[in-house]
């Protein structure tokens, strides 16, 4: 086979793809990091303005809300979403329930529903015909309860908080399920029959055979985290007032409601900066503590 | 290794049933009542909203259709959906290919490249590509979504597809090679039908992030006619509706074609996930 015809093939396999992504991906992020330096009026760019962008960001109420509200999320994700999903692939794993593939099934069919769904059936569980406001009506006798904690400014969180958790930990849950049962069932034997209790299995070896995928999913939620929009904007649009506001709300209220392309531009490379500076964190600390283990 | 281990204690087995049962419950009690309370009308659903529809109707799901234009976003989402799983796994296969059995050097730049991907999320490149579209006339088209959709399986799918072709020995391939096969043609007549495995798992993937996907959708289109079911159900029955039946009904019909995909392929729906994850 002729040399030039095998890289001819080599290119024609990989070029489309590899086109694709350079135009629709890498190509913009580069765009946007020129834009973040640019001023707009009307549609029009109207100049460089240097750091000013960024400055007005870092400055804005608004925007210091949506990073404390996407850095709740975060917080959720990894300390909640996570160890839930741990706890939850355990049980599973264990066997010590029957129908866990009924228990797999069940838990993990919210993943199919779009987040919009699940924000609007969530605002409808919250809401005066729902769920969550009948049973405490029943509970407390109180037929007028309405619940009022979306109004609250130091709560308003809680109920989107509470909607992720109820939807992501499945995914986790599947996640560690699938290394688990990486994991040879004679390890589990072995330690049974030694006499181990249960807390040893789980610290010396579960938790350290899961860590290269603690590390991964912490990725995953972290970077799920800070781009978070369909759940908030279809929930609560960021209101009342901006108690809600997240980063990527904050982003497109800028490019696309203001038409302020290098202010949305900026917000898109500070949560670039901001994800990749996280994971690194995360990274450092995931090496750190493996050098510590060995 | 499916069985139970025996020597756990009693109290371990009840408080995981308690605690699986309860999980349970939370998670399905919200759709399963939204799945019933769509077919009570609107009087019923204020006045007991958690009992079972008295009398059920199809009224909501008939004002729903009637005003929701939900068979043209139905059409939209499986339209873009289709096309754009089709296209991204077809890629990324050929892709896969490419760089695992050519022994270029270059493959290893490439690989990098896409992989840096995976750390990039739709908003950080929401602003500029809008703008592109509007310039070269993509804007409110439905090349416009299908291509950025591709772009974005990309790298989860390729990082797939590469670990699964690497594990298709090299006899095979070179044995074409020496019956005068071309490499296209080994693409299309081997690869593509040894690795059927992980073009199921690429495909449920990406069908199901790009049939719930919404904010590429919303923000690249205008038009009523090219909304997809999330965008076509938020804008006609989001939060500000005060009409709850209508609004069950339409929940409904976005998450059904779902379920029933899940109910199908829910082994490879978990298999999916799980897996698809791993991949470092």
């Amino acid at each position: 086979m002729p040399r030039l015809n095998k890289r001819a093939s080599y290119l024609t396999l990989l070029l489309p793809a590899f086109i694709i992504y350079m135009a629709i991906i890498i190509f913009p992020i580069l765009m946007s990091f020129g834009l973040s330096f640019t001023e707009w009026r009307r549609f029009q760019m109207t100049g460089f303005n240097g750091l000013d962008n960024y400055r007005e960001i870092l400055s804005d109420p608004v925007f210091r809300r949506s990073l404390w509200n996407n850095t709740q999320i975060m917080l959720i994700s990894v300390f909640g979403q996570i160890p839930l999903g741990i706890v939850l692939a355990y049980l599973l794993h264990r066997k010590w329930v029957k129908g866990t593939k009924f228990f797999e099934f069940m838990i993990f069919l919210p993943i199919t529903i779009s987040s919009v769904v699940i924000a609007l059936l969530w605002n409808r569980v919250f809401s005066p015909v729902g769920i969550d406001t009948t049973f405490v009506r029943m509970a407390t006798g109180n037929p007028d309860y309405v619940v009022k904690i979306f109004e609250n400014e130091q709560f308003a969180m809680i109920p989107i908080l509470g909607v992720l958790l109820w939807q992501h930990t499945s995914l986790y849950m599947v996640i560690f399920l699938a290394n688990l049962q990486r994991i040879p069932n004679s390890v589990f034997e072995a330690a049974v029959i030694d006499g181990a209790k249960e807390s040893t299995i789980i610290f010396k070896i579960v938790l350290p055979a899961l860590s290269s995928v603690i590390f991964t999913t912490s990725v995953l939620a972290i970077s799920g985290s800070l781009k978070s929009f369909d759940l908030v904007y279809a929930m609560t649009g960021g209101g009342p007032v901006n108690y809600t506001y997240v980063m990527a709300l904050y982003l497109y209220q800028h490019t696309f409601t203001f038409h302020n392309y290098g202010k949305g531009s900026a917000v898109s490379i500070i949560i670039v900066l901001l994800s990749v500076g996280l994971i690194s964190l995360v990274r450092g600390i995931y090496g750190k503590a493996q050098k510590k283990f060995e | 290794m499916n069985e139970r281990t025996k020597t756990i204690s009693k109290g371990w087995t009840i408080a995981s049933y308690v605690f699986l049962i309860l999980f349970t419950i939370i998670t399905i009690l919200p759709v399963v009542w939204m799945i019933y309370s769509s077919f009570k009308p609107m009087g019923e659903i204020m006045l007991h909203p958690l009992r079972l529809p008295a009398a059920p109707t199809m009224e909501n799901y008939q004002k729903a259709f009637k005003y929701g234009n939900l068979v043209t976003s139905f059409l939209n989402s499986v339209f873009y959906a289709g096309i754009a799983t089709v296209s991204t796994v077809l890629l990324a296969l050929a892709a896969g290919f490419s760089l695992t059995k050519f022994g270029y050097r270059s493959s290893k730049f490439y690989f990098g490249g896409f992989t840096l991907g995976l750390l990039i999320t739709v908003n950080s490149v929401i602003t500029p590509l809008f703008i592109m579209e509007t310039n070269v006339g993509l804007y409110n088209t439905r090349l416009g979504v299908i291509l950025p959709y591709i772009a974005f399986g990309l790298p989860m799918a390729i990082l797939l597809s590469t670990s699964y072709v690497r594990g298709i020995p090299d006899a095979l391939i070179e044995a074409a090679v020496i019956d005068g096969a071309s490499y296209v043609q080994i693409f299309w007549k081997i690869i593509l039908i040894v690795s059927t495995p992980v073009i199921a798992t690429m495909s449920i993937l990406n069908f199901l992030n790009n049939w719930n996907e919404f904010l590429m959708v919303f923000t690249l289109t205008s038009g009523e006619d090219m909304r997809s079911l999330p965008v076509a159900i938020n804008s006609f029955a989001g939060r500000l509706n005060e009409d709850y039946g209508l609004q069950f009904a339409a929940l409904v019909v976005g998450t059904i074609p779902m379920f029933i995909l899940y109910l199908v392929a829910h082994e490879s729906v978990i298999k999916g996930f799980g897996e698809g994850a791993l991949k470092e």
